[in-house]
């Protein structure tokens, strides 16, 4: 790519004091990510695994212990007051869910209008002509607009919540888990809508999802995150046909398939146990305590990202065999199971 | 005994009444499970499925009147007009039950051995002693490590994929003969979500229960039902054997669903698939079929009157759509 970056992310960390005395939650550490204008990324990791705070610490609901986040270059955690403001507008946090970010007393029209009037907009006229035109653009009816929020569906909910994260003409949208309370019949017109925003109006998006399928589609990249650190950065196509650390591999062999001829004869691999906490994390690499390929020295140090290819890159000391298909996670499991 | 349905539900209406509202959730429904048996009840959001499960063993929250018709049978016996201290009785001890909320089913308050052990004793009359025993073996047999330990700890030291085993583990302590799972792997990740589906198929093999699991869900059906009622707005849409309903689902609804899951051959960035439009509320009566706005094969005819659940081209799969069975009369 040879345009900049929107938004670069380097060597973040945010770290919350741990219910245990004199301790820390690495909730984040050492996260250094690039958005560039007008694609959408993903953020992949299972639960605990820091998604949410590093997100949560770009648009500065979270405040990093160490690290920039630059916005066109611009470092916002030099930032303050006005300035700060100002930039951090670019940046919008959709949630995951939808009946919480809105306000119930509010119209569509109400909660889209505040959006506005807290982005500047004071002309009453030029916000109403901004509200028909983000209704249409989130595919919402203008009949919508005298409803309150509270009686409007799930997958409708968060199309005003997108409405309102744009009222601002931001630049990069930070999207957390945006369609995973929404059934699966309505999860592809608010999807669809991502990807309009994207071509339509350059939005850049970070997409944080532990649906790897949906992400897959969507994503020209994908980092895969455990633990507070990024383990695996491709573009999606080779991060889902070449996983290249153990972690990646486990968590896409973990996906159901809907075919029953093939669920029910797998066999294979299982994810053993789950995250453990980010307070006491292990030494060395962090996957090690899960890893079916863990070696002694994985307990030693935490393994360099290896380049794999110009757009791929895994933390893992077999990261090369891995990504020629070498050696797997997944066999290796199966004998030791056997 | 064998042929006959462990649990045999037909034509099941449920109303709910409450101060502000009248809803009926669920609209004539029929569907049956046999020992050994797991079915899968898959919808979206607000479609029937927890009320369906649960309005005839009498677990509806205070403040709604529930009006029940049509027949569930449980071993042949009938559910529907049973007195509650009846159907107390059944309650986690010929049937168990996980919650759709994982948390709701655990005492935060309680070491999870007495939560475990205190459901032995009321169900199969042990002394507290054999009771713990019992819950030592639970414990076991829901796949948890150092389980002495574990059964001295509380709730909210647990991660999430061990508190589901500990509900699994209360659900089997009265020794069902059914066991109904509400969305029992809905909050966990994939990979605790693989697991914890192993688990209960394991179990439920070793214990030739029946199982009914309530999910929104196609990937967790395919690797654990062997049979599949696909609700839509309170009624069943089509039902059959999950390698048949999977593979080549014929109602419009389902195959919108299946259709609607990213597939590998997808290319990056393209359109996602999915059914315009989006459900009914409950409140009023539908009077056609329920799907017909969102519905590509619609004719002016499906809004006239509900379609019947009838035999398709397969018989063993029943499909509620005139439009797609009368294409196999034609063809
Ligand atoms: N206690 C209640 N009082 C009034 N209405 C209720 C009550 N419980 C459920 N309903 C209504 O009954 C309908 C079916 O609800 P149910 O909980 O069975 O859906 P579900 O298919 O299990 O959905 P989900 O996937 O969200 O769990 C909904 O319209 C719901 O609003
Ligand atoms: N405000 C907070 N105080 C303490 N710990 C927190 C806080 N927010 C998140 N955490 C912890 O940080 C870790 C990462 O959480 P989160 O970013 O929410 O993960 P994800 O979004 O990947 O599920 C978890 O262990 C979580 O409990
Ligand atoms: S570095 Fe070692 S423990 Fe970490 S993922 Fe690679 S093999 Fe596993
Ligand atoms: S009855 Fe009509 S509206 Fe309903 S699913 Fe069939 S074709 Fe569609
Ligand atoms: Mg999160
Ligand atoms: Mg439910």
């Amino acid at each position: 790519m040879t345009q900049a970056p929107v938004l670069k992310v380097e060597n973040l960390q945010t770290r919350f004091k741990s219910v245990q005395r004199g301790k820390y939650v690495h909730a984040v550490d050492d996260v250094s990510i690039e958005l560039y204008p007008g694609e959408i990324v993903g953020l992949v990791g299972e639960s605990g695994c820091g998604k949410s705070t590093l997100g949560r610490t770009i648009v500065g609901l979270e405040k990093a212990t160490s690290g920039r986040v630059l916005l066109d270059g611009v470092d916002l955690t030099t930032l303050s007051g006005a300035a700060l403001r100002d930039s951090r507008r670019a940046l919008q946090y959709v949630f995951q869910d939808p009946y919480s970010s809105l306000n119930d007393r509010q119209t569509v029209g109400e909660a889209i209008d505040e959006a506005l009037v807290i982005a500047g907009t004071r002309s009453p006229e030029e916000r109403d002509r901004r509200t028909k035109e983000l209704l249409d653009q989130v595919g919402l009816a203008s009949a919508v607009r005298d409803r309150h929020t509270r009686e409007l569906s799930g997958g409708q909910r968060q199309r005003v919540a997108i409405a309102r994260s744009l009222a601002v003409n931001p630049r990069v949208l930070i999207c957390d888990e945006p369609v995973s309370a929404l059934d699966l019949s309505i999860r592809a017109q608010v999807m669809n809508l991502f990807l309009r925003l994207q071509k339509d109006l350059g939005v850049a998006c970070l997409f944080i999802a532990h649906d790897l399928a949906l992400v897959r589609q969507a994503a020209s990249r994908v980092y895969v995150m455990y633990l507070g650190k990024i383990v695996e950065h491709g573009s999606s196509r080779e991060l889902y046909d070449h996983p290249s650390h153990p972690y990646s591999q486990m968590l896409l062999a973990s996906a159901p398939e809907v075919d029953p001829r093939i669920e029910k004869n797998r066999r294979g691999p299982l994810m053993i146990g789950e995250v453990p906490s980010p307070t006491n994390p292990p030494s060395g690499c962090r996957f090690r305590t899960r890893c079916p390929l863990a070696v002694d020295d994985c307990a030693k140090a935490m393994p360099p990202s290896r380049v794999l290819s110009p757009e791929h890159t895994a933390a893992c000391t077999f990261a090369a065999d891995l990504h020629r298909g070498k050696r797997s996670a997944l066999l290796q499991q199966e004998v030791s199971a056997a | 005994m064998h042929d006959q349905p462990l649990l045999d539900v037909s034509n099941l209406t449920v109303n709910l009444l409450t101060a502000k509202s009248a809803v009926c959730p669920v609209d004539g429904v029929s569907y049956s499970v046999r020992q050994g048996e797991c079915l899968a009840i898959v919808g979206e959001s607000g479609s029937g499925k927890t009320v369906m499960n649960f309005a005839p063993l009498g677990l509806m929250p205070t403040g709604v009147t529930t009006m029940l018709s049509g027949s569930v049978k449980l071993e042949g016996r009938e559910l529907i007009g049973l007195p509650e201290t009846e159907i107390q009785k059944l309650r986690g001890k010929s049937v168990g039950f996980i919650f759709q909320d994982p948390m709701s089913a655990l005492n935060p308050v309680r070491r999870i051995g007495r939560q475990i052990a205190e459901m032995a004793e009321l169900h199969l009359n042990l002394t507290p002693r054999a009771a713990e025993a019992r819950a030592l073996e639970l414990v076991k047999l829901v796949g948890i490590s150092d389980p002495a330990a574990r059964l001295r700890q509380y709730p909210h030291e647990l991660s999430g994929g061990l508190r589901q085993r500990i509900v699994i583990a209360i659900a089997l302590a009265g020794e069902p003969k059914l066991l109904i799972a509400d969305e029992p792997t809905t909050a966990l990740d994939v990979t605790v979500q693989a697991q914890i589906l192993r688990l209960l198929k394991d179990v439920q093999r070793r214990l030739n229960m029946a199982m009914v699991l309530i999910t929104h869900d196609m990937g967790v059906v395919a690797g654990a039902a062997d049979n599949i009622v696909v609700m839509y707005a309170a009624r069943a849409a089509e039902c059959g054997p999950v390698d048949k309903v999977l593979v080549s689902p014929r109602h419009p609804y389902t195959r919108g669903l299946i259709n609607a899951i990213p597939r590998r051959e997808d290319p990056i960035g393209s359109e996602f698939r999915g059914l315009p439009g989006i459900p009914p509320t409950l409140g009023a009566p539908i009077r056609g079929c329920a799907l017909a706005p969102r519905c590509e094969l619609a004719v002016p005819a499906c809004g006239n009157s509900r379609p019947p659940l009838v035999r398709s081209d397969d018989s063993a799969v029943l499909v509620a759509c005139p439009v797609v069975n009368q294409g196999k009369a034609a063809a």
